[in-house]
């Protein structure tokens, strides 16, 4: 089912101004810019990637982290396949938000089983020497809330950010694998490819 | 010799009325022999609900005004047919044909189906039967066979499009069946709470059939959806309950408990009951007769925008005169029906070249200045500036007018009192959050949450401009404190994201800290709506904004609903910050003090969105872009827009719907007095004023009120009509 190209939507989820632009910028065109615009609106970047011998293509979302916008992002969450929960770790509000960042998201997404869905947590800016947010406690949070797996990144200097994505691809593989054990595999994939889910005229 | 017109309605592809008129008769008479049609008894101030549209006769039986009510029908579909005593699709003779609806009954969602005998009952029809001495002729739907439906849909659709959508909503039935339920075999009627509902089978050969099963296990009998449409009915059914297929039979949609907000989907953004209705566009007619409505009424404007210029301007039998006369773009066949004349199609005739002008000089503006410094003669100023924008040096001075910080007719000594209060107002309200301790910003969360974004935004706001690049840069500050004043300013708006674009622009120009933030406090009067919590001015433009491009290019707009994209997401960023990000910072600048004239007419900005599309749009039909890729074409236009281009399609935009006199004259006749207030908003007082005022043309002038709507704009408009 997931063999070839196939296209997978990932989410940038957090709070204004931790990063979720330069991450995306980063991974895909290998840039940064501290003085880059912040997000109004939704925007998303392609990057064709190899992992484990699947070839995919990774559309990142990222979108306004401003709780006013929420109307207008969460459209847009419906048919991700991951979703990257991001921070700052110089600032301890946008670390105390993934709860509701991640609540949001499952909200919004439809996500049927949020158990099992991939998170994958992003704790950016490790880069700056003052640091409010502690690795352990990070790692104790992600423990805490599913074990999701935890990146500290910098899209400043490009720690960790190709790790980071590349992880949100193995884990939407993974949950695809174990899901092709309960699903006949002739059923098509309404999460993926909503318009081509033709069950009727 | 009288000629008639012939105005058929059609609803759900269908011919649902068609009525003849006099052209040569004066409108009031032919609205009042329209409306004894439609009310009968001839009760005055009689209020009639049906379906969803409230018919309100004022005591002077001139003004008939259709309100909308809650929306009610949600999805509705004729010709579903059920094959009464077996499911064989060969068994012709056994059909009934009915009408399927989803209903929104005070928040019960409701899957209805009845037989069309039922269905078409002339009881239920709102207007019940012929006048012999009225030329309107209402002939009752004959499409309820489900052949000759076909027939419609194939004949009609196109050359319709402009009127196909106008009806009238047939009378909810009030049969005290309750909203669980309820079944009636000998009719095959039934209808039921979709919380109710189990399970649902689709099955398709040929055309699709469902089955639903419901959690009490009462047998319905299977729907066949001979003309398609059972995804149309799926996709809104998925909108109240969560369907997922069956792991163990994939013709199985079964009903997860999981409760489906309404939320999850576009529906977000756009959630309040009047952009539900929009919404609903595709699979509603109710929705769809809204945005028939829109097409035609949008030109409701001129004519009847206010009692002094309509009685000056276009009498109500000049209006009528229009009619007969055969007016360019207005396609009349006299062949279908002998006798009559068929107005086939509507078309918005050629775009009028339009030309710019150089800037406004300093030389210019001090021309326009009297020995005290009042400027004389402003809207001839305003003309300049809408034709040619302002030269730099002139920008300091005149954005303060154009915003509306200093009166056009203030003396300059009346400025500098002015200034100086104003300056004192800006320095109090800068020293309270200057004066918040650290301890006491740790116990308000909305005043660290909003400096620690103002913090964040200054520095990612036009840094690659000189004015502000460069680290420490003293702009940065200004930016800062003047958007922290503003929180004190309106704390309960606070800091919204987007700000720092709107007030970046101001500072470059104004280089003071005062000036900007009044200018600014201006700016943002305007603009309010567009970052309030519910983002209702977001939301009103986008609808109004989806209002234009189906009147301008309907195959454009239909193009992009097919792509899910008729929400205009993609128009979002231009709307909120006004095409900020865009353009060079320079042709914001341009754009923006065109935009504060207010001419050509109100809301130009919406005419600027057209142009951009106008000139996408052959792009993105032609590579068929779906939803993603038009979202990242419209984002990746940024700084590859040419101002001046723009802003003459903008405008030829606006001459050429403004001199569709044949739109005008058909929402005479077509939509009689539709009211819709919240969906084209600003319709409050002035709306009101102007029907009681105008009782020769009992037209509501405000459905186009956010081009229109302000007679002053208009006023220097017509001016400038007159010297083009």
């Amino acid at each position: 089912m997931a063999a070839k190209s196939s296209l997978l939507k990932v989410i940038l989820l957090g709070d204004g101004g931790v990063g979720k632009s330069s991450l995306m910028n980063r991974y895909v065109t290998n840039k940064f810019d501290a003085h880059l615009f912040h997000t109004i609106g939704v925007e998303f970047l392609n990057k064709d990637l190899e992992v484990d011998g699947h070839l995919v293509t990774m559309q990142i979302w990222d979108t306004a982290g401003q709780e006013r916008f929420r109307s207008l992002r969460t459209p847009f969450y419906r048919g991700s396949d991951c979703c990257l929960l991001t921070f700052s770790v110089d600032d301890s509000q946008s670390f105390l938000n993934l709860a509701n960042w991640k609540k949001e998201f499952i909200y919004y997404a439809d996500v049927k089983e949020p158990e099992s869905f991939p998170f994958v947590v992003l704790g950016n800016k490790v880069d700056v020497t003052e640091r409010q947010v502690s690795t352990e406690d990070a790692q104790r949070w992600c423990r805490d809330n599913g074990n999701h797996p935890y990146y500290e990144t910098s899209a400043k200097d490009a720690t960790n950010v190709a790790a980071a994505f590349e992880e949100a691809v193995r884990r939407v593989l993974a949950v695809e694998e174990r899901g092709e054990h309960l699903i006949p595999t002739d059923t098509v994939n309404l999460h993926r490819k909503p318009r081509s889910s033709a069950t009727c005229c | 010799m009288a000629r008639k017109a012939l105005v058929r309605l059609i609803r759900n592809r269908r011919t649902c009325l068609d009525f003849s008129y006099d052209v040569n008769a004066n409108f009031t008479i032919r609205l009042a022999q329209l409306f004894s049609c439609l009310n009968k008894s001839g009760e005055k101030n009689k209020k009639e609900v049906r379906g969803g549209i409230q018919c309100t006769v004022s005591a002077d039986e001139r003004n008939v005004c259709f309100d909308l009510l809650h929306p009610q029908v949600i999805f509705e579909q004729e010709g579903i047919f059920i094959h009464s005593s077996t499911e064989s699709a060969e068994d012709q003779d056994s059909l009934t044909a009915g009408l399927l609806r989803i209903l929104d009954k005070d928040g019960d969602i409701l899957v209805e189906y009845k037989p069309m005998e039922d269905t078409v009952d002339p009881s239920n029809m709102l207007c019940a039967g012929k006048d012999s001495s009225s030329v309107m002729e209402w002939t009752q739907c004959t499409g309820d066979r489900g052949h000759r439906l076909v027939e419609h849909q194939l004949s009609y659709e196109t050359e319709w499009d402009m009127l196909n959508t106008v009806s009238f909503k047939r009378k909810q039935s009030t049969s005290g069946e309750g909203w669980h339920c309820s079944l009636d075999r000998s009719k095959g009627a039934f209808s039921f709470n979709v919380g109710e509902l189990k399970s649902i089978m689709v099955k398709t050969e040929g055309w699709s059939r469902l089955v639903f099963r419901l959690r009490e296990d009462s047998g319905m009998p299977a729907l066949h959806f001979h003309q398609g449409g059972s995804e149309a009915f799926l996709d809104a059914l998925r909108r109240f309950v969560h369907l997922v297929q069956s792991p163990n039979d994939e013709s199985c949609l079964i009903v997860s408990s999981q409760n489906k907000a309404l939320s999850q989907s576009f529906e977000n953004l756009l959630d309040d009951a009047t952009f539900g209705l929009v919404q609903k566009f595709k699979n509603d007619p109710y929705t769809t007769t809204l945005g028939g409505f829109s097409k035609v009424t949008n030109y409701i404007f001129d004519a009847f925008r206010g009692p002094e210029l309509l009685h000056q301007q276009r009498p109500a039998e000049e209006v009528a005169d229009l009619l007969s006369e055969v007016i360019p773009g207005l396609e009349v066949n006299q062949q279908e029906e002998p006798g009559f004349e068929v107005i086939t199609r509507i078309d918005l005739g050629p775009r009028p070249e339009v030309r710019r002008r150089e800037p406004v000089s300093a030389e210019d503006w001090t021309e326009h200045m009297d020995i005290e410094g009042k400027v004389q003669n402003v809207s001839h100023l305003k003309e300049l500036i809408f034709k040619g924008g302002l030269c730099h040096a002139v920008r300091k001075e005149a954005w303060k007018f154009l915003l509306g910080y200093f009166p056009w007719d203030s003396t300059r000594d009346e400025r500098k009192s002015l200034q100086k209060r104003k300056t004192d107002e800006y320095f109090r309200m800068k020293l309270q959050w200057k004066s918040v301790s650290e301890e006491q910003e740790r116990r308000n969360s909305r005043l660290r949450d909003y400096r620690s974004l103002i913090e964040k935004d200054v520095n990612r706001t036009d840094r690659t401009n000189k004015f502000y690049e460069g680290p420490d840069n003293p702009g940065l500050i200004l930016l800062h404190d003047i958007l922290m004043t503003y929180c004190m300013y309106d704390f309960d708006l606070g800091y919204v994201q987007g700000m720092s674009d709107l007030l970046s622009p101001i500072l470059y120009v104004m280089e003071n800290e005062v000036d900007t933030f009044w200018c600014f406090v201006s700016f943002m009067d305007q603009m309010h709506q567009n970052f309030e919590e519910q983002m209702q001015g977001m939301k009103t433009q986008l609808i109004q904004l989806g209002t234009l491009l189906q009147l301008l290019d309907l195959s454009f707009w239909n193009y992009l609903e097919s792509q899910d994209s008729g929400y205009l997401y993609f128009c979002f960023r231009w709307l909120l910050i006004r095409f900020k990000r865009e353009l060079s910072f320079q042709d914001v600048l341009r754009l923006w003090e065109v935009m504060w004239t207010g001419l050509p007419c109100q809301n130009f900005h919406l005419l600027v969105c057209c142009a951009i599309l106008d000139s996408e749009k052959q792009k993105i039909v032609e590579e068929n872009y779906g939803f993603n890729e038009i979202l990242k074409h419209i984002n990746e236009l940024s700084m590859k827009l040419d101002i001046e281009e723009i802003l003459l399609k903008a405008e030829a935009i606006c001459w050429q719907i403004e001199s569709c006199k044949v739109c005008i004259c058909m929402s005479h006749f077509i939509l009689f007095s539709i009211h819709l207030p919240p969906l084209l908003s600003g319709a409050g007082s002035r709306g009101q004023q102007s029907e009681q005022s105008t009782p020769d043309l009992p037209l509501p002038a405000h459905l186009l009120q956010f081009l229109w709507g302000n007679p002053k704009a208009n006023s220097v408009h017509k001016n400038n009509e007159q010297n083009r």
